[in-house]
């Protein structure tokens, strides 16, 4: 409270999240086509991304707290080195996208086949 | 020939006051800045009503009888003191989205709902002063208390209690010709807002408002406890003839924040607003024998309104992750002003120009508008009789739009939001005719300094977008 002091402006409202999903070390996932889809928890603003490169999605989003749900096909190279093309999902519930740099965040894919 | 009761008068009431307004906020200088004691108790009505609402936040109008009574008196040739204490009652009509009184100083960050309605409220206000002269200093000091409750007996119950302190301490220095003074002003401010639904059929959402029709969805719906928490600083310097003839310089900065937070889930930051305002006034003036001032005066206002953003709930606790700027405002008020007076007589002229913008970072949102503007304001003192004295006060003025933008994700908002903010854009960009006329009458007891006065005023402001306004003040009351 101090006559000086000026409102404390944060322009920074945009961040990057990269959304990787991954089937553990049994599964090797190729190619990944899915779509992604972001709820901020706080504005309930509804980002979607489809664009995948390998098994990751990267998108800008406003800085905060999102819901995530992705559903869509991968290639799997399995281990007998055969592929195959498998539906799935993914789900977080929260996830923090804070940091004005990059956020990383990796999901579990839940097969549906 | 006037008695010292109706000189007394004069001096309080003039319009020449206009161009030292800004100086007698200081405590100091108000203690030297009228050289005759005056005392008023008054009981009056204050009426506006609007065919529709302007502004729908703040209703098509109100009806607010009052009680007042105000002193300012010379203790002896180096002191003064003064004060001020009042109650009004009465209902502000028709209010829609917005559930939190305060309006002008908490907007955009308001509780809000689609039904409205009226409200009625209850002012307290109590202030006091003290100033000291010694030699070429003076030195003053000022609170001033506002409490006050708004509520609502239907569905939706709103409820505001305010409470507002301010402090102030100032000086004035005699240097060469000129009066030179500082004033460091500080207000506390609190309010304490809820919504209530007791009927049976159901209750609808509440927005936590944040901005241009925007709201924070997640705690929006049935959280309807808040609190506003807030308060700031005020410095003003001025510089002014002794002998009232010369160039004078006012200006004033100061800060002020409003912290939102909600009740229910322990006291959590939602949103907090900033207001930084800097005005200056450089004028000159003549007093020999007639009053002539000519004054340029310029306000900034800078509104920025930031969001804490919640993480995960614990236990009703939620932790606040980051804070963003999300909306911003700007006003800008610029006029040229004059002011010719005699006796008993004063006419002001004033041409300015003001504009306002806002904006909602993302999803994007701007509304603005600018406009030019004249007034004219005018004042005289008859005297009808030995005893009685009128004072007649009459305004005109014209308010032109000359530019404005509008800019809303209107695909992504909802019919009641679009319809509102149709609505403000409308009367935020319309034209403005505003004619007013107050007379006063003032009975004076020969050889007692009691008198007593009765006043009726009225206003009609007719807007562009077919729509008008119209005014009405009523008091009597008696001076000593």
């Amino acid at each position: 409270m101090v006559i000086t002091a000026c409102a404390p402006v944060e322009d920074d409202i945009f961040t990057t999240a990269r959304i990787t999903v991954t089937a553990g070390d049994e599964l090797i996932i190729t190619r990944v086509q899915a779509q992604v889809q972001l709820t901020n928890v706080n504005t309930r603003q509804v980002t979607t991304v489809a664009d995948f490169e390998g098994s990751s999605a990267t998108v800008e989003v406003l800085r905060g707290a999102y819901q995530i749900g992705i559903e869509g096909v991968a290639t799997c190279q399995m281990s007998d080195g055969t592929t195959r093309m498998r539906q799935f999902r993914s789900q977080s519930d929260y996830a923090e996208f804070i940091s004005k740099e990059q956020n990383d965040i990796t999901l579990n894919m839940i097969f549906l086949d | 020939m006037a008695s010292n009761a109706d000189s007394a008068l004069v001096e309080h009431i003039s319009l020449e006051k206009l161009t030292v307004q800004e100086s007698l906020h200081n405590p100091a200088l108000h203690g030297i800045g009228y050289q005759q004691s005056f005392s008023q108790l008054a009981l009056g009505i204050d009426l506006q009503r609007q065919s529709t609402a302007f502004i729908p936040e703040k209703g098509k109008g109100f009806t607010l009888p009052y009680i007042k009574v105000n002193t300012y008196h010379h203790l002896n040739g180096s002191s003064t003191v003064w004060g001020e204490a009042s109650y009004t009652t009465g209902k502000q009509h028709d209010i829609k989205w917005n559930s939190t009184s305060d309006y002008d100083l908490l907007q955009p960050y308001i509780l809000a709902d689609t039904a409205g309605g009226n409200t009625r409220r209850e002012r307290y206000t109590i202030s006091g002063g003290y100033a000291a002269r010694i030699n070429r200093l003076a030195l003053g000091g000022e609170m001033l208390v506002r409490a006050e409750q708004e509520y609502r007996g239907r569905d939706p119950r709103m409820r505001g209690i305010v409470t507002d302190l301010t402090l102030r301490i100032g000086s004035g220095y005699d240097f060469m010709r000129y009066r030179v003074g500082a004033t460091i002003e500080t207000n506390i401010y609190k309010q304490t807002n809820s919504v209530a639904f007791y009927r049976e059929e159901g209750v609808i959402p509440e927005f936590q408002m944040t901005g241009l029709g925007s709201e924070y969805s997640r705690f929006s719906g049935d959280k309807r406890s808040l609190y506003y928490d807030g308060g700031g600083m005020t410095l003003l310097l001025h510089a002014s003839p002794i002998d009232h003839s010369g160039i004078y310089c006012d200006i004033s900065l100061d800060e002020h924040r409003y912290h939102r937070k909600l009740a229910e889930f322990n006291s959590m930051p939602l949103t907090d607003l900033y207001n930084e305002h800097a005005g200056v006034t450089v004028g000159w003036k003549r007093d020999k024998g007639y009053r002539l001032t000519t004054l340029a005066h310029l306000d900034y206002t800078r509104r920025t309104g930031n969001e804490h953003v919640g993480g995960t709930s614990d236990a009703r606790y939620f932790p606040v992750i980051a804070c963003l700027t999300m909306y911003k405002g700007q006003m800008l008020d610029s006029y040229l002003g004059a002011l010719y007076g005699r006796n008993h007589w004063n006419i002001v002229l004033t041409a300015g120009y003001k504009s306002q913008s806002e904006e909602y970072v993302y999803p994007h949102r701007e509304m603005k508008a600018s406009h030019v503007y004249g007034k004219l304001q005018g004042q005289c003192f008859l005297r009808p009789g030995n005893k009685i004295l009128l004072t007649v006060d009459a305004h005109a003025s014209y308010l032109a739009k000359v530019s404005d933008k509008l800019q809303m994700p209107f695909a992504n908002m909802g019919e009641d939001i679009t319809r509102m903010i149709q609505h403000k854009h409308k009367f935020a960009t319309a034209n403005y005719t505003d004619l007013g006329a107050k007379v006063r009458a003032d009975y004076a007891w020969k050889q007692t300094r009691y008198g007593i006065f009765a006043e009726l005023g009225g206003g009609l402001t007719l807007c562009s977008a077919s729509e008008h306004q119209t005014q009405f003040h009523s008091s009597i009351g008696i001076t000593f």
